[in-house]
């Protein structure tokens, strides 16, 4: 009584040439031959078809099966892997295994195989999703605590070469200077003046629209002026200079740090605080006042372009009233904050280049942390700015 | 898939690429004829012709700057070039279509300098990448074929967790050959497969890729610079020198019958040793060149 069935790949693959073998059921045992090609492109099916596989059970006495690999046209890793991990799956099972028909070729891949294979992997290292959260929270607070020491620390340091830089002003890097000077002030002014020419025209329209109906429409001016010269002209653009500016510190000092140039600079006497750090630094802090001046004017000339349309002024009316409601402190107590705002983009965007660690994933990262931590801590610094001058009548 | 490949098909002369690409009783699994690459005004070959036989080890060397590099990234594709033709199984790969191309490029493994690991990704699945792209595979079996690789070039399974970025550098390139090795590729790639590792390191990974080459029945196209590297493992070198390949043979014979300035200099001089040394008088100016 034979029994013989055929398992081949239907799906797709030539069927002539596709991956097969064929099972011929005996008393005595079973007879599977391999047809065609066991190869790392089969490996799914021929695995599927090989599982299903079925003996009698309990097993008869002297049952046994052969693997025969004559007819076998090709074989590689992926297939002798399998012919490996089904034997000794069967023999675990008390199943007696034999293989035949194996050419020379094949004997070296299944012996390489048996010989490396079968190895666990270990689990991957998986802790439970609560603790992992908790713990999470933990070390980003604590990291916050540690990253304002560090920051505070790396102000010290910077601050000590800087005081040092005074002492030998020869060696000021006036070079590296103009050159930061002009890319964190000069080529941001198109980006500046636009965003802050869009804005003043927009609050100028809604201060408008909404002060309407109150018949208070002309103090639309007034609040565009104060709100422009004290908050908003700022912020706008220390937020731009912080992510147009601050991300390219980190990027260009991080790059450095991963290519090793930091450390060479360190080896051959440099300090990278004075080389790289101070002029950026010192750029920025005269860089983001002019901006902010430049970012206040075009704020008003958007504002006073609408009041054009929606306020019926002439651009003279215009001018007197906002120099009747603004006074010249609501301008210095802008301006006072800017110098701030651009030491702490600069630190931040500076130090988080120095923290940049060998991959570049972690570029992307001190990239990514810089800005927010330089919005953070400018939004931060104006708010208690306002407190400040709001307690002491300004 | 065009020409059957036996596993060990190392015998040379099986049928398969077919055309005329049997010369000698070998079959040429890379035929390169009249490339010409220029960067801009920078002719870097001007009409090079190479061929690689199948199931050989072949070594190119050649001066910093010869182009070794750029002619690897000729062949599988990633320069475009001038003029010439590249086949590849007897095919010529400016024909194909998007497709075929995508399929030829199953047929072989390309083992970067550094290994080109994908930072974002653990070393298992690293070594997937090709399997995920390009077969259906289940996950258990991807990850069982995975460190079965991992096995083969010679690492542990507790490596399969790490990061590219925890590993040494000799531990990179064996994670970048098993992934160039993910799909029993026909032939693998190399570039300077042992330059920054250490002689000891160095000598493991020759004896590696001896040892796959063997097992698998690869053909094995590997840039060097490592003259123990070409003593102990290259079947055959081919120098790249002035825009050509000047020279192609077996080590020992070129070492023999340098013929060309550069392989003179290379195969004779202070730092060269090997087998044999002698024959051949020195064609003058050999050493100043490099």
């Amino acid at each position: 009584m034979h029994k013989r069935e055929s398992m081949r790949g239907d799906a797709g693959a030539g069927a002539s040439a596709g991956p097969s073998f064929s099972i011929t059921h005996e008393p005595s045992g079973l007879r599977i031959e391999a047809q065609g090609a066991w190869t790392v492109r089969q490996a799914a099916r021929i695995d599927a078809a090989l599982r299903a596989v079925s003996f009698p059970r309990p097993l008869p006495e002297g049952y046994r099966s052969v693997l025969d690999l004559s007819n076998l046209t090709r074989l590689d890793t992926a297939g002798a892997w399998l012919i490996h991990r089904t034997i000794e799956g069967w023999r675990r099972a008390g199943l007696r295994v034999s293989l035949t028909g194996v050419s020379e070729n094949f004997a070296i891949l299944l012996d390489e195989v048996a010989r490396r294979g079968a190895r666990e992997l270990p689990p991957p290292e998986r802790a439970n999703p609560v603790v992992e959260l908790l713990a999470d929270a933990g070390r980003t607070v604590a990291g916050m605590g540690a990253d304002l020491v560090a920051l505070t620390g790396f102000l010290g340091a910077v601050t000590a070469t800087f005081v040092r830089m005074l002492a030998q002003p020869w060696r000021f890097r006036a070079i590296a200077f103009m050159h930061h000077l002009e890319h964190t002030g000069l080529r941001a002014v198109p980006i500046v003046s636009l965003i802050c020419l869009l804005i003043g025209a927009v609050i100028m329209q809604q201060g408008a629209v909404q002060l309407r109906p109150y018949g208070a429409e002309p103090f639309a001016v007034n609040l565009l002026g104060i709100l422009t010269l004290r908050e908003v002209g700022v912020l706008l653009t220390a937020i731009m200079v912080a992510g147009r500016s601050g991300s390219a510190f980190t990027a260009e000092i991080g790059s450095m740090k991963m290519r090793e140039e930091i450390d060479a600079m360190r080896a051959l006497g440099i300090d990278p605080l004075e080389t790289l750090v101070l002029p950026r630094l010192l750029a920025l802090i005269i860089a983001l006042p002019l901006l902010t001046f430049l970012g206040d004017m075009m704020a008003l000339l958007g504002g006073g372009l609408v009041a054009l349309v929606y306020l019926d002024l002439d651009m003279v009316t215009y001018v007197e009233r906002l120099h009747d409601a603004v006074t010249v402190d609501h301008f210095f107590v802008g301006m006072i904050k800017t110098p701030f705002a651009a030491l702490i983009i600069a630190l931040v965007g500076c130090r988080e280049g120095l923290e940049v660690r060998g991959s570049a994933e972690s570029l992307g990262l001190h990239v990514t942390s810089a800005v927010v931590k330089a919005i953070f801590l400018v939004i931060i610094v104006d708010a208690v700015f306002a407190m400040f001058l709001a307690a002491i009548g300004i | 898939m065009a020409g059957a490949r036996d596993n060990a098909g190392a015998e040379p002369g099986r049928g398969g690429g077919g055309n005329g690409s049997l010369a000698h009783g070998r079959e040429a699994i890379i035929r390169v004829r009249g490339l010409t690459k220029r960067f801009g005004r920078q002719t870097v070959f001007d009409g090079l012709d190479l061929d690689v036989w199948r199931g050989e080890i072949l070594g190119v060397v050649g001066a910093s700057g010869a182009g070794k590099s750029v002619l690897l990234r000729c062949i599988i594709g990633l320069e475009p070039v001038q003029a010439g033709t590249i086949e590849i199984f007897g095919t010529d790969t400016a024909r194909l279509g998007h497709r075929q191309w995508m399929e030829l490029e199953t047929r072989w493994g390309v083992l970067f300098q550094d290994g080109a690991l994908f930072g974002s990704l653990t070393v298992l699945q690293n070594v997937q990448v090709p399997m995920r792209e390009h077969l259906d595979l289940p996950q258990a079996m991807m990850d069982e074929l995975a460190l079965l690789k991992l096995a083969m070039v010679g690492l542990e399974p507790d490596a399969a967790h790490k990061m590219p970025a925890q590993l040494s550098g000799g531990m990179r390139k064996r994670v970048g050959l098993a992934r160039a090795l993910a799909l029993d590729p026909d032939i693998v790639f190399l570039d300077e497969p042992t330059s920054g590792l250490d002689p000891i390191g160095a000598a493991a990974f020759d004896r590696l890729i001896r040892n796959l080459q063997r097992t698998l029945g690869l053909t094995v196209y590997m840039v060097t610079h490592d003259l123990d590297s070409i003593f102990k493992v290259c079947d055959r070198v081919a120098v790249l020198a002035e825009r050509h390949i000047v020279r192609a043979g077996k080590p020992e014979e070129l070492q023999r019958h340098p013929g060309h300035p550069w392989v003179e200099a290379y195969f004779c001089g202070e730092r060269a040793h090997g087998p044999v040394h002698g024959g051949a008088a020195p064609e003058g100016g050999g050493a100043e060149r490099i």
